[in-house]
């Protein structure tokens, strides 16, 4: 009779003994900052930080600030969501060096946060997970730079003037260019990230140099941008661009486009997302992971082709492999 | 057609209108459903977000009065806050750094001073066209990147507090205070309503519209200058774009709190609360987690739908 | 914005009068500024060249000759470039449900106009000042487009709707064409019929305008309207130019569309203006942007020389017309 009414004890025992323990690992809130809702790169950042949450058992709260690239706003949403105190934050800072007092606003709350993409210059985080930007640009600019053999009229298509991603990038083409002497680089002129810019750029461009052989674009908007003003001008040339979104692949299927950097922003996401969850949960992270770069051809590009919401996390152990340290 | 110039505050049952009726509706609204809005903190976030915004669309509030605009604050503003960055990085003196942002401020106010009252250009065109100057010099002087490195001078303006009050408030109210006894108890306030409403009584009295518009936008400047500390001070940094864009937030603040286009009437407490407005919307949208999307939509909608209450109540 | 010792006297109707002089006065500056590129530049004065620049151009008339006659009417509309956002998604997306350019067409019209109609209902029926009415729909449009499209890109279209944006008929670019022939209804609309005269009149004093029986709201409706469904037509020939759409293409176009109508001699205050000078100023702009990328100026400059020109364009223009505040 003992044991069995110490049977009968053993499962609720049990049962509540397991949802205590679900109860505080389940459940956590991680809020998201991103830069702004139109660039289709932090949407892949977005739904890489809902896909680790879910298989986690956490939830996501996403931060955009109204206008974009906004600093005041992105210092205000801060301020704001240290009011609400989420679980643990995952931080795309507009600007790498201004964010600076919001990173310690919220290390001065004692909210764990994962920084993601953008290296910001101060502030003390859980873990770091981004690519190199350098190194993206510098690999897919040796890739068409070898597609060339070595030699030929380049431009180079520039992002924002003073971002981050921007500077690393177009120092990685100019130091690709660099390694071959047969290139020459006619000119060097920004788009600001932007299609249609780039495509005006490379029109005007196309009028003051009669044979350009490969353009080098620091995302691929501009690169699209700069293939539409290719085709409008019945001219041909390799174009690389670097992000490796839906609408590059779709392009190096096609062959329009030669190549792009795989920028990764879902891994990204659901990396640092990862990260910030197993530190709440005080099981091992890695403290920083720089993406090796991938040149996304028409060799490799069918991993990539897959619709986002399909696409799985890497696990912990493979996350390990994956970059430095 | 010109109305008389109005020298006294309107009747404050007039003025329970848009503006007060969306800002208390938003209040009740986000006590009740957002976790965290009516904590002592967080009222003085909101309150604090605001200062900037406020020291731009009070001295707007006199630009607007006098059937003028002033597109070019958010540029300045950029411009003085790499200014006073750079100053006091130079310099190592916060006060430099004040100084020379108010400086820029006040000569670029003076420019488009200049521009509409000696030139005769519309002030949309002529504060465009400084918008343009302003953009582009913080774009050279800094190249396109951000200033870092600045003493902790400047950092703790933004943090500290003046009993228990944290500095950009007290500022802010200062400011306040100033714009306040300026508008209706000085001389040069009744002149500024003048500006609005009948220009040739000011010639008659031998006074120049000119030189008080030029003092006018000056002002505008200026402040731009101090909110550029207030930045630079909040971002620990000066950014080439940082500010863009402010210039409509504070005209729409203005217009919201019942400033009109078109008649010379002016109320600056109005105009607050019109900033405070936008701040708790989106405050309290951020604190409920709504989509950014939605926020977005949100502020274009209060902004309608302020003015289109205003516009109900001064038709009955 | 009224101003009571504006000249009221001066354009429906009437071809040789100071505003033709005016816009002599403008062609002659657009020459003057090509001729000091084609010496400044040897690629500035080719066919290639030319071209672009005129297609250039065109995305900014097409925008800004609706947007002169709502500031005809002493009225603004600030969102127009979030009308061209919207405009093309919504085209974009239609296009790919059903497969019909003329569909996409016709929805990315039928959009702008809609947009433009409710702004006119907020101005004429709801009695908002046009600044804050369009600001405010500024924003609701952004909000729509960011919810809409969820950081995504639309691309891929079929080519032959491609060929209105990137073209060619005997030589010409098609967006030329459409450019001129919007050139000659817009003038013909404003300077040669009923509407349009009344157009100008409640520009030039809208309380005469009114007791001399015109129906403002009406007209006003109009104008707004027509200022929409022409952001809606730049919508279709930017999709069809850039073969893609995304929710921050209308950033860039706003300020440009109002300064080319400044440049080209509408007065804000109403009343007073034509769209050949829009068109003028439009050229203007898009000269000396172009210019810059030939000569390969620092970006940096671009925002500060674009300001200068605006206000010294509306000076000349005032100390010939004689006329000061």
């Amino acid at each position: 009779m003992r044991q069995q009414r110490l049977g009968y004890l053993a499962l609720p025992l049990l049962m509540t003994a397991a949802f205590t323990t679900q109860a505080r690992a389940d459940g956590e809130t991680i809020a998201v900052f991103t830069k702004n809702q139109t660039n289709p790169y932090f949407q892949t950042v977005r739904v890489g930080a809902d896909v680790a949450a879910k298989a986690l058992n956490a939830k996501t709260l996403h931060y955009i600030p109204t206008k974009p690239d906004s600093i005041p706003e992105q210092l205000s949403q801060i301020e704001d969501v240290v009011v609400k105190r989420p679980s643990a934050i995952v931080f795309i800072p507009v600007d790498y060096k201004a964010m600076g007092p919001g990173v310690e606003k919220i290390n001065d709350a004692k909210i764990p946060v994962v920084n993601i993409t953008d290296r910001s210059a101060s502030g003390n985080f859980v873990s770091f997970v981004g690519a190199d930007d350098y190194s993206l640009g510098l690999e897919t600019a040796r890739y068409l730079l070898k597609t060339l053999g070595g030699k030929g009229n380049i431009v180079i298509i520039e992002g924002v003037k003073g971002s981050l991603t921007n500077v690393d990038r177009v120092r990685g083409f100019n130091d690709a260019l660099k390694e071959n002497p047969g290139a020459k680089l006619l000119a060097s002129q920004p788009g600001n990230y932007q299609r249609l810019q780039a495509l005006q750029v490379m029109e005007n461009l196309m009028q003051s140099n009669p044979q350009i052989d490969g353009v080098l674009a620091a995302n691929d908007a501009m690169a699209v941008g700069a293939i539409e003003a290719l085709e409008g001008a019945n001219r041909t040339a390799q174009v690389i661009g670097i992000n490796g979104t839906k609408e590059a692949v779709d392009a190096i299927k096609s062959g329009k486009l030669l190549a792009s950097g795989d920028y990764n922003g879902f891994t990204q996401g659901c990396l640092g997302t990862m990260m910030a969850i197993r530190n709440l949960r005080d099981q091992p992270v890695i403290k920083e992971i720089v993406l090796k770069p991938t040149v996304i051809t028409k060799d490799n590009y069918k991993p990539f082709d897959v619709p986002l919401e399909q696409r799985t996390c890497p696990s912990f152990e493979e996350a390990a492999k994956l970059g430095s340290k | 057609m010109p109305e008389a110039a109005v020298v006294s505050q309107p009747n404050l049952l007039q003025r329970i209108p848009g503006v007060a009726i969306v800002l208390g509706a938003l209040i009740v609204l986000f006590g009740a459903i957002a976790p965290g809005f009516l904590s002592a903190a967080n009222l003085s976030n909101v309150l604090v977000q605001s200062t900037i915004l406020t020291m731009l669309a009070l001295p707007m509030t006199l630009i607007i009065m006098t059937e003028g605009l002033d597109l070019s604050m958010g540029a300045v503003l950029t411009l003085t806050s790499l200014c006073v960055a750079i100053v006091s990085l130079a310099t190592k003196s916060m006060l430099l750094g004040l100084g020379a942002g108010v400086l820029v401020g006040a000569i670029f106010g003076a420019a488009n001073g200049w521009l509409v009252a000696v030139l005769g250009i519309p002030p949309f065109v002529a504060t465009l066209g400084t918008l343009g100057v302003a953009q582009g010099l913080s774009l050279i002087v800094s190249d396109g990147q951000s200033v870092v490195g600045i003493p902790h001078s400047v950092r703790d303006i933004y943090s500290a507090t003046l009993l228990g009050v944290p500095v950009p408030i007290v500022l802010a109210l200062a400011s306040y205070a100033a714009f306040h006894g300026l508008l209706y108890h000085t001389r040069f306030g009744t002149y500024i309503f003048a500006l609005g409403g009948n220009r040739e009584a000011l010639r008659y009295a031998g006074l120049s519209p000119s030189r008080l518009l030029i003092a006018v936008y000056a002002l505008g400047g200026i402040m731009a200058g101090v909110a550029g500390l207030l930045m630079t001070a909040r971002m620990n940094s000066g950014h080439p774009t940082a500010g863009l864009g402010l210039e409509f937030d504070a005209i729409a603040a203005v217009a919201v709190g019942g400033t009109s286009f078109e008649r010379g009437n002016g109320w600056l407490l109005g105009t607050v609360l019109g900033v405070i407005a936008v701040g708790v919307l989106r405050n309290g949208l951020n604190l409920i987690s709504l989509p950014s999307s939605v926020q977005v939509a949100s502020v274009g909608l209060l902004v309608i739908a302020a003015l289109f209450l205003d516009g109900l109540r001064s038709r009955s | 914005m009224t101003d009571i010792t504006k000249d009221t006297a001066s354009t429906a109707g009437s071809f040789v009068s100071r505003d033709t002089i005016q816009l002599f006065y403008r062609l002659l500056a657009a020459l003057l500024i090509c001729a000091a590129l084609s010496l400044l530049s040897n690629s500035f004065l080719s066919v290639g060249n030319i071209l672009n620049v005129l297609r250039q151009a065109s995305l900014t008339f097409f925008i800004a000759s609706g947007l002169t006659l709502v500031v005809l009417t002493a009225g603004l509309d600030l969102s127009v470039g979030a009308n061209v956002a919207l405009s093309a998604c919504f085209a974009g997306t239609v296009i790919h449900q059903t497969g019909s350019p003329a569909l996409g067409v016709l929805a990315g019209l039928v959009c702008g106009g809609i947009v433009g109609l409710l702004n006119g209902i907020m101005v004429t029926a709801l009695r908002i000042p046009s600044f804050i009415a369009t600001y405010g729909m500024l924003w609701v449009l952004n909000g729509l487009t960011y919810w809409y499209m969820a950081g995504d890109t639309i691309h891929g279209f079929p080519a032959g709707f491609r060929q209105i944006g990137s073209g060619y008929l005997l030589g010409l670019p098609i967006p030329v064409y459409l450019l001129l022939i919007f050139l000659a209804i817009g003038t013909l609309f404003a300077q040669r019929t009923i509407w349009g005269q009344e157009i100008y009149a409640i520009g030039a004093n809208p309380v005469a305008a009114r007791l001399s029986g015109i129906p403002v709201a009406k007209r006003l409706l109009l104008v707004y309207a027509v200022s929409g469904t022409m952001a809606g037509l730049a919508s279709i020939i930017f999709l069809s130019r850039l073969n893609s759409a995304e929710a921050d293409i209308g950033e860039s176009l706003t300020l440009p569309a109002i300064a080319a109508v400044l440049i080209g001699g509408t007065s804000l205050f109403g009343g007073v203006g034509t769209v050949f000078g829009t068109f003028v100023g439009a050229l203007i702009l898009t000269l000396v942007l172009n210019g810059m990328n030939l000569l390969s100026v620092n970006a940096n400059w671009q925002p500060l020389v674009t300001g200068i020109i605006v206000v010294l364009a509306v000076w000349l223009d005032m100390k010939a017309r004689g006329r000061t505040q």
